[in-house]
């Protein structure tokens, strides 16, 4: 079987295979399905310093080719999971990725602060500078590239665990908030997390989600996703996780020839849990059948 | 540790059972064998993103079939309705938390709407445990009942059969010997079953009800489909997972 092997920086991964945060909670229920143990890594649930119920009502509404989501980060708070489920990700045999949100600068620094002692359970923390779903922080710091300077090199500052910056597709030119993460000390960045939307129920004229807006991801966000790895891929030096509606081997092969050195996949997981398991397969055939190594597929755009 | 698994099932029987809602077996052994009742499956429906869960109706375990009942509400389950025999779907299950009749002598089932698939299939279960089986339904009008048998309290709204009124009128009509004893599930729509969990701790009875939610993955890995539960934290509620940490729950922990 070909070698599907990668390296995020100084993070070695078996596969480029990541669950995406929000979409996998912290794996106990996927492992039902699959030994977890075949992905590269797997990405938290996004954790805050205290627990958050999260929004009210109604939180997805399906789309063409994908859904709106407005969880809002309900979580059990960052003290919880070290106690409950950092050793659970750990013990899973994939590279353990904690997703780090907040409202504030401080919020991210405390996080930070609390997360480092744990350093030895964790291979990289992602920052998630990019939830479309709660009122502050997250995509207000994103959207603004010193903002997203500032706030990554105050965290560069506090751990030697690698700093990804998850940023949201929501700007108008996201070179300028990806670059903004490398020059603030990034190891990498994660594009995309989800496009915000609306939708409306015609009778009710009300959105549909309880929350107005949500993030939509699946297959539809895909082109967005794979343009935006591609315009970053051309000016940044950090590597890329690729992040977007992948839902088959091709779309990873895709995300990677435009720029990303690892993927991570979610949405489609919602629908199949166990899609990772055909999709390590296939990539590994392809890899064989291709005699190729995945990792050399990296930024191998042929622009026209 | 790997154990659950999304089954490639094909349908084996689909028929109208009202206006607007269908009736659909599908050949799963491994559902039909292990399936209890309260729990769902989660199907694929035609060319719509995301599965459609629907409550267990029926197993059976002989032919290795399951039931489901679909009320057509939208495009998934619209196309759901028009599936053809033969034809194959993905499916996931058996999901969720089904209920748990253990230490009852006597178990009233009530319900409404598609709460009476799951109801159905409690029913089938129970009787053929050889427990006291007391069923109660309550629909709009005599055009929307189903699935209902003669030896049913029926309620309808409209009165044009059965007992005019809501089920609570129906529920009126038991006799309880000893409320300790006495086990009371429900499912159906929020204002019935929050009109049923009132009535039942009115008469100190435990009432489990089967929540329902809008869902995306249905395993409990989106935190999408939330129910609202009493905590002693300091907000007095969290948000638990209807798909997973449900979709049955004791009333008296709901927050309605």
């Amino acid at each position: 079987m070909g070698d599907i092997s990668v390296k995020v920086g100084s993070v070695n991964l078996k596969s480029p295979l990541i669950l995406a945060s929000g979409t996998c909670n912290f794996g106990r229920e996927l492992a039902e399905f699959y030994d977890l143990s075949i992905l590269g890594g797997i990405s938290s649930k996004g954790l805050t310093i205290k627990p958050r119920a999260g929004n009210p009502g109604v939180r997805v509404a399906e789309c063409d080719s994908g859904m709106l989501n407005s969880v809002g980060l309900q979580n059990p708070g960052v003290e919880y999971f070290i106690e409950n489920d950092l050793d659970f990700m750990k013990n899973s045999g994939a590279a353990v990725i904690v997703n780090v949100a907040g409202h504030s600068y401080e919020d991210y620094i405390d996080m930070v602060k609390t997360l480092d002692p744990h350093k030895d359970k964790i291979d990289a923390l992602e920052i998630n500078l990019s939830c479309p779903n709660v009122k502050e922080g997250c995509m207000t710091i994103g959207s603004d590239p010193q903002a997203i300077k500032y706030i990554t090199s105050e965290l560069r500052k506090l751990t030697d665990l690698p700093l990804w910056i998850k940023l949201t597709p929501n700007v108008t030119d996201i070179k300028a908030t990806a670059l903004a993460a490398q020059a603030g000390g990034a190891d990498a960045v994660v594009l995309i997390n989800t496009l915000m939307g609306m939708r409306i129920d015609i009778r009710t004229r009300r959105p549909v989600l309880t929350n107005n807006t949500g993030g939509y991801s699946g297959p539809a966000v895909k082109p967005v996703a794979i343009r935006m790895v591609a315009e970053c891929s051309q000016v940044l030096d950090i590597p890329i996780v690729g992040c977007g509606g992948i839902a088959d081997y091709k779309d990873v092969l895709e995300f990677m020839i435009a720029g990303a050195s690892a993927v991570e996949i979610g949405t489609a997981c919602l629908v199949h849990p166990a899609l990772p398991v055909d999709i390590t397969a296939d990539l590994e055939k392809y890899c064989s059948d291709n005699d190729l190594l995945l990792k050399d597929l990296t930024g191998t755009l042929q622009r026209w | 540790m790997a154990q659950k698994k999304e089954y490639r099932i094909k349908l084996v029987s689909i028929e109208f059972l009202n206006g607007d809602t269908c009736y659909l077996g599908f050949d799963c052994p491994e559902i039909a064998g292990s399936a209890i009742p309260g729990q769902f499956v989660n199907i694929s429906a035609g060319t719509v993103f995301l599965k459609r869960p629907f409550g267990i109706a029926s197993v059976d375990k002989e032919k290795g079939f399951f039931y489901v009942g679909v009320k057509v509400v939208g495009k998934g389950t619209s196309e759901i309705s028009q599936f053809k025999e033969g034809m194959e779907v993905d499916c996931l299950g058996p999901l969720g938390n089904g209920f748990d009749f253990e230490g009852f002598d006597n178990i009233i089932l009530t319900g409404g709407g598609t709460g009476v698939f799951p109801i159905n299939f409690a029913y089938e279960t129970l009787t053929a445990a050889g427990k006291n089986v007391t069923v109660c339904e309550g629909f709009r009008n005599a055009s929307q009942v189903i699935l209902n048998k003669p030896s049913y309290i029926l309620t309808t709204d409209s009165g044009d059969t059965g007992i005019k009124g809501t089920v609570i009128a129906g529920l009126d009509t038991i006799a309880i010997d000893d409320p300790s004893k006495t086990l009371i599930c429900c499912v159906g729509p929020i204002p019935m079953m929050k009109a049923v969990s009132a009535w039942a701790s009115e008469k100190n009875m435990k009432c489990l009800v089967s929540m329902e939610q809008r869902m995306a993955c249905g395993v409990g890995i989106c935190l999408c489909c939330t129910v609202k539960v009493k905590d002693e934290g300091p907000d007095g509620f969290k948000n638990v997972r209807c798909c997973k940490d449900g979709p049955v729950f004791d009333s008296r922990e709901v927050v309605w």
